[in-house]
C-alpha cells in the first residue's frame, strides 16, 4: 500500500459514504417508480480510467460494480469542470448501458485542470420511447425499436443545463416529465459527489486522494484472490438454456469454460449461441462486463465481507466473449431483455464452480425476474394508464447447510416489491393472491425456496397485462449434489374455471373484465438427496404448507398419519425408493432438458456454432431458426412437453447430423 | 413553606436503571443509579425507589408523577421472546410477512437469511373480507368463516392476535368488526387492529405494527401489573407514566393498549433532555451523540424541535410510526479492535459488551476495545473510573494493544499507545461519515450544530467525533450517565394520529383542500377525545400538523410540518409555499407552478405537564487538581486534571484537559475550551 493502513480504512468509509449520499440525494427526489419502490438505480465513483474504486453497501443496484466508464468519456476530449455527460447506448458505451431505459451521467471531477476522478449515477427510467410503454419487450429485433439512442453526449456543459438536448429528449419518451425530474436528481446527486470529493481532497490532500483508488483496488484484489483460491485448479465447463428467444421457438445455449490457476479466473464463452433477433442479447464490448462475473461477486463477497465493493475485486479476473454470440453481439442487435440471459448465464457460472468444488456456491434460484405490468383504460377519459403490478421473482436455491429463501431471489438485482395497496390505488383491479407456492421449491436434504403466485383479477375491458423476462417454462432451475429441481414457471387465465386456459410465456395479454391472470414463478434447485432430508423437518414444511402431503410422499418418501411422521412407513418408502432409482448425479435437470441435450449435446452443439459463426449475421439467425425446425419440426414456444415434441431421440440426431452436414457443405470449408 | 412536590424520571438500562428526581418546589435534581435485575426489571425499580426515597428523605405521598422508560418490548422483539401470536389477514394475503418487501438483507452474500417472520406460517389465517383501495367494501365479513377463526385461534392456543385487512388503511370499520367478534369469542385475547393503530397504507408495513403490538402486548402487560404493584407497595400513590417513541408520554392504560409507541421511547427521552439542555445553552441545532458500551446513537435536532422519522427499524422489521429519529451509528466503548487480513484496522462491529467487556476490566477480556483506548491514551484515570469503585489494569490495555500495533508498522515504547490512537481515529471517522451522510439527508451545514455528548463514554469521546466531522461545538449536560431519566421528567404527553389520503392541492385549494380539511378536524377531534381521559396533570393540549407531500409522480415525499400559523388559517398557498422552499433547500429546484398531491396527514396532540426547571449550578472556581499525560496525535500533553463538580457557571477550561465526574471522563482536546453555562453545562468549543 502507498498509504498508511489506518489512512486507507478512513478514506474507505468517507468515499463509501460519498456514494451513499448521491445514493440519498437521487432517490429521494427521483421521480420514477423503478427508483421510488424497486431501488433500480445506482451511484458511484470510477478513477481516472473509468473503473469504479468507491460503492454503496446497502442502496442502490448491487449488479454494476465491474462497470466502466471509460469508453463513454473516451468520446470527449475538451471536458471541463461543470460538464455532465448522458448515455444510454449500449454499443457507443462499450455496455456500460445495458439497454436504453438505463440512464447513465457520468461527471468528470477535477483538480485543477486535471480529471482526478468521474462521479457516475444511473436510474431505470419510466420510458426511452420506442415500440411500447417502458421500452422493453423481449420481441424486438433491433436497437431502433427500443427506443431513442443516446450516444455519450454532454447533458451539461460547464454548468450549464444543455436545453437543446433536453428538448429532443422529452419529445421522445412518453413520460417527459417525470424523466426530467429523473434527470435533474440524477444531475444533484452528480454535484454532491463532486463537492465531498473537493473537500475530501482539501482536507487530505489531491495526491492522497489519487494514491487512495489504487490502494483500494489493491486491498480488495487481494482479498478477491485470497478467496478465488478456493476453486481448485483447473477446467470446468457447463452450459444451461433459456427457453427460447421469443421470436422463434428455438432454446438459446450460454456456456462458459471457467479455468482457474492459482486463484486467477479465465471464463471463456466460446460456444455460447450466436446473438438473436430478439432482445435477450448481452452488450458487454466483449470486455470483462458485470453481467458477465456478477455470480463470481457474489462468491468472493459471501466468503469474505470485509472486500471492499471495488472493481479490485474482479482484477484477477478475465474474460472471453466472442463477438456475434449473445454475450457479445455486434450493433443493432437488440438488448432490452438482457437480464434473462445473464441470469441464465450466471447460473451456469454457478455450475461450473460447483463442479470445481461441490458446495462453493448454491443451487439456482428459480431464475427469473418480471417487472409484470397493467395498463388499463380509463372508461371515460379513454386514456390508458401503465402501472407496475409486483417484482415478480422466484426462490432462491437451497445450498451445503441451508433451504433456499422462499419467494424472494436477491441473485440479479435486490429489489422491493410493490406493497398490494399502492397498485390497488393506482388500478381498478384487484390482487387476488400474493403467495408462496406449495411444492416449487427442489426438494433436496436441502429445500429449494419457493415460488409465488401471483394473481390479478382484471377489472376493465381491455385492460392488458404485461410480463418480460419470463424464462423457466421448459428448462427447470436445477438441483445440486442430488437434489431435485425446481418447479417451472406457469401464467394460467382463470384457473380452474371452465375457461381455464394456459397462456405459456406472454409478451402481452389483452384480458376482458371478469378475467383472473396467475402467474405462478419457479422454485430453486434443492440441494443433496431429498431422502436424507430428516422426516421431522418435512413434517414442518408440510406444517407450515411449504410441501403438501403428496409432495412429501413423492419427493421425500415422508409418509405422514395427521401431523405425525408415521417413521416405519417412511424408512420403508424410502428403502424402496432408493432401490428403485439410478445412482445419483452432481446435477439434476430435469426430464426436458435431458431429452432436448440427448439431441443437441455439447460436442454437436458447438461444432455447430462453430459452423454459424461463420455465416453472415444478417442471415445467421434465420439460418439457425430453420435448422432447429428441420431437426424437431414440432418445436413450439414454452412446450413445457419438450421430451414428447422431441420424441425419438436417434430419429432426431439423424436429421441433426443431416443438417449439420448441409450446412457446412453450403458454407464450404473452414478457412483454418 | 410551600408542600415539597417531585417528580421521578426511570429508565430501565441492560446494566443499570437509571433515577431522576425532581424537585419541583426547591428547584433541584437528584440522580441515583441502581443495578438492573433483567429478569425482573422492575425489582430494580422498586429497590431503587426505595433507596432515593429513603436516600432523600422525602415523604412518598409528595411525589406527583412517576414516568418510567423501559427497553422490554424491545428486547423481546430482538431476542425474539415475544408471544406466541396468531395473524388473521384478507384471503391472498397469508404470505405478507414471509415475502415482506422481498429485499434481502444482503444483495451480495448468499449466506445471509432472511428474518425470521414474526407470525409462523401456519399460525396466519386468511378470511375473505377485505376492502377496495376507495374504502368501500368488497367483500363483507363472513359469520361461518369466523366461526370457523375463532375455533382455529382457540386451538392455536395463542396469547394474543393481530388483524390486518387489505386496504383497511381507509378504513378500520372491518377490521373492528372483525376484532369484536374475535373478543366476543374468546374474552381473554388480546386483539390488535392494524389500522385501529396505525391506519397508513402499505399492508408489509402496516400489519407489522399490528403484529408487534400484539407479540410484545402481553409481555408489556405483565411488567406493567408488577411495576404498578410495587410502586404502590411503597407507599406511592402517583400515577405512572410510560415514555413513548415520539418523545412524549403516554398513561399506563394507553401504553397497555398500544405497547408499540414505547417500545424506542429510552433513545427519544435522551433527545428530549438535550433539546432542554440546549435551550439553556440558546441552542436548537443540536446533534445528540449517545455512547454507551456497545453502540452509539445520534439523532439531528432543528429548531430547538424534535425530528421525527417514519423509516426506522426494530430489530429486523421497518416501523412507520414516527420516532424521534435517532440512528446508530456504529461503536461503543466495548467495540473490538482487529486487523483483517491485508492489515487494515477495523473497529466493530463485535462488541466485547459488559461482559467479559474490556481488557482493562481484568474480567478476562483478552481484545482491545474503544475503552481500552481511551485508558491507552491515558484519557481515564485508572484509579478513578465510576468514581474510583472499579481500578482498571492500563498494562493489561497495553499488551492486548502491543499486539496489533506490530502489524500496523509502529515500533517504539509507545507502539501500542500509537495503535491505540489508530482505533480512535477509525472509530472516529465511521462515526463522522455517518453524521455526514444524515445531515446530507437533512440538507444542512454541520458548523451550525452543536453535538449533545451522554451515555458513559459520549463526553469522552465528542471532542474526537467534533473534530472528525466538522462540528465545532459541543455540549455536555451534568449528568450524563443519567441523561435519559432525565429526559423521562420532562417529557410532555403526546400521541400522533394519521390518515392516508392521496389528494391533489392546488394554489387555491381545489376539491382536495376541503378534504384535507375535514380529515385534519376528524383527527383533531378524535385527539381531543384521548387526551381528555389521559389523566389530570395534563394541561393544555395543542396540535402539530404535518403532511407527506410530493409533486405528482414524484419518488418520494417530503414532510412538511405547518407552522402554528399556517395550521390555523390553513390557508393553502401557504402550505405550497412551504412545500416549494423545502424542496429548493432540499434538492436545489422546485417547480413552483405544480400542484402538489399529500399522501400522509399526521397530526400529533401535545398535552402539557407543568414544566420542570432545570436547576443552576452552585457557584465554584474551577481548580485543576494536577497533571495527566494524555497521547494526541503521536505526542504525550500534559492535560489539566479536573474535578467536574468543581465547574461552576462561567467557569473556564483551556484544553488539553481532562475532566473527571462519577459517571464519566470528558476529554477537551489541544485547542479546544470548555466553559460551563448557569446549569453547569460545559460548551466545549474550537478556539
Amino acid at each position: 500500500m502507498k498509504l498508511d493502513p489506518v489512512l486507507v480504512e478512513i478514506l474507505m468509509h468517507k468515499l463509501t459514504a460519498i456514494t451513499e449520499e448521491m445514493a440519498i440525494t437521487l432517490q429521494r427526489s427521483a421521480r420514477t417508480t423503478y427508483v421510488k419502490e424497486a431501488g433500480d438505480f445506482g451511484t458511484a465513483l470510477a478513477t481516472p480510467e473509468g473503473r469504479f474504486f468507491a460503492y454503496p453497501a446497502v442502496m442502490g443496484v448491487s449488479g454494476f460494480l465491474d462497470s466502466n466508464v471509460g469508453p463513454t468519456m473516451a468520446h470527449f476530449t475538451d471536458l471541463v469542470p461543470g460538464d455532465v455527460v448522458i448515455t444510454n447506448h449500449p454499443y457507443l458505451s462499450d455496455g456500460l448501458a445495458t439497454h436504453m431505459p438505463d440512464l447513465h451521467l457520468i461527471r468528470p471531477i477535477f483538480y485543477g485542470e486535471k480529471i482526478v476522478a468521474y462521479a457516475w449515477d444511473f436510474i431505470h427510467s419510466a420510458d426511452i420511447g420506442g415500440g411500447v410503454p417502458s421500452s422493453i419487450s423481449p420481441k424486438f429485433t433491433d436497437l431502433f425499436q427500443e427506443g431513442l439512442q443516446i450516444p455519450p453526449t454532454k447533458i451539461v456543459k460547464a454548468g450549464v443545463l444543455n436545453t437543446e438536448f433536453l428538448n429532443l429528449y422529452r419529445s421522445n419518451c412518453r413520460t417527459p416529465d417525470v424523466n426530467l425530474g429523473d434527470i435533474r436528481a440524477m444531475i444533484a446527486a452528480l454535484a454532491v459527489g463532486d463537492r465531498r470529493i473537493q473537500e475530501l481532497m482539501e482536507t487530505h490532500g489531491a495526491q492522497t486522494f489519487i494514491d487512495v483508488q489504487h490502494d483500494l483496488v489493491n486491498y480488495a484484489g487481494t482479498k478477491a484472490l485470497a478467496v478465488q483460491k478456493k476453486i481448485p485448479n483447473g477446467v470446468y465447463e457447463f452450459w444451461d438454456l433459456l427457453d427460447d428467444d421469443f421470436n422463434s421457438p428455438v432454446p438459446v445455449r450460454v456456456r462458459v469454460r471457467l479455468e482457474a490457476t492459482d486463484g486467477h479466473i479465465h471464463l471463456d464463452f466460446t460456444g455460447s449461441d450466436p446473438q438473436v433477433e430478439a432482445a435477450y442479447n448481452i452488450p458487454t464490448g466483449g470486455k470483462r462486463h458485470p453481467w458477465l462475473t456478477l455470480k463470481l461477486m457474489h462468491f468472493i463477497y459471501s466468503h469474505d465481507k470485509t472486500v471492499p465493493l471495488n472493481y479490485g475485486m474482479f482484477e484477477h479476473v478475465t474474460v472471453t466473449a466472442p463477438l456475434g454470440t449473445v454475450v457479445n453481439p455486434e450493433p443493432p442487435a437488440a438488448v432490452g431483455v438482457r437480464s434473462a440471459t445473464a441470469i441464465r448465464l450466471n447460473e451456469a457460472l454457478v455450475g461450473a464452480m460447483a463442479m470445481a468444488k461441490p458446495g462453493l456456491m448454491p443451487a439456482p434460484s428459480g431464475g427469473i425476474m418480471i417487472p409484470s405490468v397493467l395498463v388499463e383504460q380509463d372508461p371515460a377519459s379513454g386514456q390508458r394508464r401503465v402501472m407496475v403490478l409486483q417484482s415478480l421473482v422466484g426462490g432462491t436455491g437451497a445450498r451445503e447447510g441451508a433451504d433456499g429463501v422462499d419467494g424472494r431471489d436477491s441473485s440479479l438485482a435486490n429489489q422491493r416489491n410493490t406493497p398490494i395497496e399502492k397498485t390497488e390505488e393506482e388500478a381498478a383491479a384487484l390482487i387476488a393472491d400474493y403467495a408462496l407456492r406449495v411444492d416449487s421449491g427442489g426438494a433436496g436434504r436441502w429445500r429449494g425456496g419457493t415460488g409465488v403466485v401471483f394473481t390479478v383479477r382484471i377489472a376493465r375491458d381491455g385492460s392488458a397485462v404485461l410480463g418480460r423476462g419470463m424464462e423457466r417454462f421448459v428448462f427447470r432451475p436445477w438441483g445440486m449434489a442430488g437434489g431435485m429441481p425446481g418447479e417451472r414457471a406457469r401464467v394460467v387465465v382463470n384457473l380452474g374455471r371452465p375457461d381455464e386456459r394456459e397462456l405459456g410465456k406472454l409478451d402481452m395479454f389483452l384480458a376482458r373484465a371478469g378475467d383472473i391472470v396467475t402467474i405462478m414463478t419457479p422454485g430453486g434447485g434443492g440441494y443433496g438427496d431429498p431422502l436424507d432430508r430428516p422426516p421431522a423437518e418435512v413434517l414442518a414444511d408440510v406444517r407450515y404448507g411449504y410441501v403438501s402431503r403428496e409432495g412429501a410422499r413423492r419427493d421425500y418418501g415422508v409418509v405422514l398419519t395427521g401431523m405425525a411422521v408415521d417413521e416405519a412407513a417412511t424408512s420403508a418408502l424410502r428403502d424402496e425408493m432408493r432401490a428403485g432409482r439410478p445412482p445419483i448425479a452432481a446435477f439434476n435437470f430435469g426430464p426436458e432438458r435431458e431429452a432436448w441435450e440427448a439431441v443437441f449435446d455439447d460436442a454437436t452443439m458447438s461444432r455447430l456454432n462453430a459452423a454459424l459463426m461463420r455465416i453472415p449475421t444478417a442471415t445467421r439467425y434465420e439460418r439457425r431458426k430453420r435448422l432447429f425446425m428441420d431437426v424437431i419440426p414440432g418445436l413450439k414456444r414454452g412446450a413445457a412437453d419438450l421430451a414428447a415434441v422431441v420424441g425419438d431421440i436417434s430419429e432426431a440426431r439423424q436429421r441433426l447430423a443431416g443438417a449439420i452436414g448441409r450446412l457446412e457443405v453450403e458454407i464450404g470449408p473452414s478457412a483454418v | 413553606m410551600q408542600t415539597p412536590r417531585y417528580r421521578i424520571g426511570i429508565d430501565v438500562g441492560g446494566t443499570f436503571t437509571d433515577f431522576v428526581l425532581a424537585d419541583l418546589t426547591g428547584a433541584r435534581l437528584s440522580f441515583y443509579k441502581e443495578p438492573s435485575v433483567p429478569p425482573d426489571p422492575s425489582l430494580a425499580v422498586e429497590r431503587g425507589l426505595a433507596a432515593l426515597v429513603a436516600q432523600q428523605g422525602i415523604d412518598p405521598a409528595t411525589i406527583e408523577l412517576i414516568v418510567h422508560g423501559t427497553t422490554i418490548g424491545l428486547n423481546a422483539i430482538i431476542q425474539r421472546r415475544g408471544a406466541r401470536i396468531a395473524l388473521v389477514v384478507s384471503k391472498g394475503n397469508r404470505d405478507v410477512l414471509e415475502i415482506a418487501r422481498l429485499r434481502m438483507p444482503s444483495s451480495y452474500d448468499f449466506t445471509e437469511p432472511r428474518e425470521q417472520p414474526l407470525v409462523e406460517r401456519d399460525l396466519v389465517f386468511e378470511v375473505s373480507a377485505r376492502m377496495r383501495a376507495d374504502g368501500s367494501i368488497d367483500t363483507p365479513l363472513d359469520a361461518g368463516e369466523v366461526d370457523d377463526l375463532i375455533g382455529k385461534i382457540a386451538e392455536a392456543k395463542v396469547d394474543a392476535v393481530a388483524i390486518m385487512l387489505l386496504n383497511s388503511y381507509r378504513s378500520a370499520a372491518l377490521e373492528i368488526e372483525l376484532a369484536e367478534r374475535l373478543r366476543a369469542g374468546l374474552p381473554a385475547l388480546l386483539v390488535s387492529e392494524s389500522a385501529v393503530i396505525w391506519p397508513e397504507v402499505r399492508e408489509y408495513e402496516r400489519c407489522l405494527v399490528g403484529a408487534l403490538n400484539g407479540y410484545i402486548q402481553p409481555l408489556k402487560s405483565s411488567y406493567f401489573d408488577k411495576l404498578a404493584s410495587r410502586v404502590a407497595g411503597l407507599g406511592i400513590a402517583a400515577p405512572i407514566y410510560i415514555t413513548a417513541n415520539n418523545g412524549g408520554t403516554l398513561s399506563l392504560d394507553t401504553a397497555r393498549a398500544r405497547p408499540i409507541n414505547t417500545i424506542l421511547s429510552g433513545p427519544a427521552a435522551g433527545v428530549v433532555a438535550s433539546l432542554a439542555v440546549g435551550k439553556a445553552a440558546g441552542t436548537g441545532q443540536l446533534i445528540t451523540f449517545d455512547m454507551g458500551g456497545t453502540s452509539a446513537d445520534i439523532s439531528v435536532c432543528r429548531a430547538g424541535r424534535l425530528e421525527f422519522t417514519t423509516t426506522t427499524h426494530v430489530g429486523d422489521f421497518p416501523l412507520i410510526m414516527p420516532v424521534v429519529n435517532v440512528s446508530a451509528i456504529g461503536a461503543g466503548g466495548g467495540s473490538i479492535l482487529w486487523l483483517d487480513k491485508q492489515g487494515l484496522l477495523k473497529v466493530g462491529p463485535v462488541s466485547a459488551g459488559a461482559d467479559p467487556g474490556p481488557v482493562c476490566y481484568g474480567r478476562g477480556g483478552t481484545v482491545p476495545t474503544v475503552t481500552d483506548c481511551y485508558v491507552a491514551l491515558g484519557i481515564v484515570d485508572p484509579t478513578r473510573f465510576l468514581g474510583g469503585r472499579m481500578t482498571l489494569d492500563r498494562d493489561a490495555a497495553l499488551g492486548a494493544l502491543a499486539k496489533i500495533a506490530e502489524p500496523l508498522g509502529l515500533s517504539g515504547p509507545d507502539a501500542a499507545v500509537g495503535a491505540a490512537e489508530a482505533g480512535i481515529r477509525v472509530a472516529s471517522a465511521k462515526m463522522a461519515t455517518e453524521i455526514t451522510k444524515l445531515l446530507a439527508e437533512a440538507g444542512v451545514d454541520p458548523r451550525q450544530f452543536s453535538l449533545v455528548a451522554y451515555g458513559g463514554a459520549g463526553p469522552t469521546h465528542a471532542n474526537y467525533l467534533a473534530e472528525d466531522a466538522g462540528l465545532t461545538s459541543v455540549l455536555v449536560p451534568m449528568a450524563p450517565g443519567t441523561f435519559c431519566a432525565l429526559g423521562a421528567v420532562l417529557a410532555d404527553i403526546r400521541r400522533d394520529y394519521v390518515r392516508t389520503a392521496r389528494l391533489m392541492v392546488s394554489r387555491d385549494g381545489g376539491e382536495g383542500w376541503a378534504e384535507v380539511q375535514r380529515h385534519l378536524a376528524e383527527l383533531a377531534e378524535e385527539a381531543r377525545a384521548w387526551i381528555a381521559n389521559e389523566g389530570d396533570l395534563v394541561g393544555e393540549h395543542g396540535f402539530v400538523v404535518s403532511f407527506n407531500i410530493r409533486y405528482p409522480g414524484q419518488a418520494y415525499e417530503i414532510e412538511i410540518v405547518l407552522d402554528e400559523e399556517t395550521r390555523r388559517t390553513l390557508d393553502p398557498q401557504k402550505l405550497l409555499d412551504l412545500f416549494h422552499a423545502e424542496h429548493e433547500r432540499l434538492y436545489g429546484f422546485a417547480e413552483p407552478d405544480s400542484a402538489v398531491q399529500t399522501s400522509t396527514i399526521r397530526l400529533a396532540v401535545i398535552g402539557k405537564v407543568a414544566a420542570v426547571a432545570l436547576p443552576d449550578a452552585p457557584l465554584r472556581k474551577a481548580q485543576s487538581t494536577g497533571i495527566r499525560k494524555v497521547r494526541h496525535k503521536g505526542q504525550w500533553l500534559d492535560a489539566q486534571v479536573y474535578e467536574r463538580a468543581t465547574i461552576g457557571p462561567d467557569e473556564v477550561v483551556a484544553g488539553p484537559a481532562v475532566i473527571d465526574q462519577p459517571d464519566t471522563t470528558i476529554l477537551v482536546l489541544p485547542n479546544w475550551t470548555a466553559r460551563a453555562d448557569r446549569l453547569g453545562t460545559l460548551r466545549l468549543t474550537r478556539n
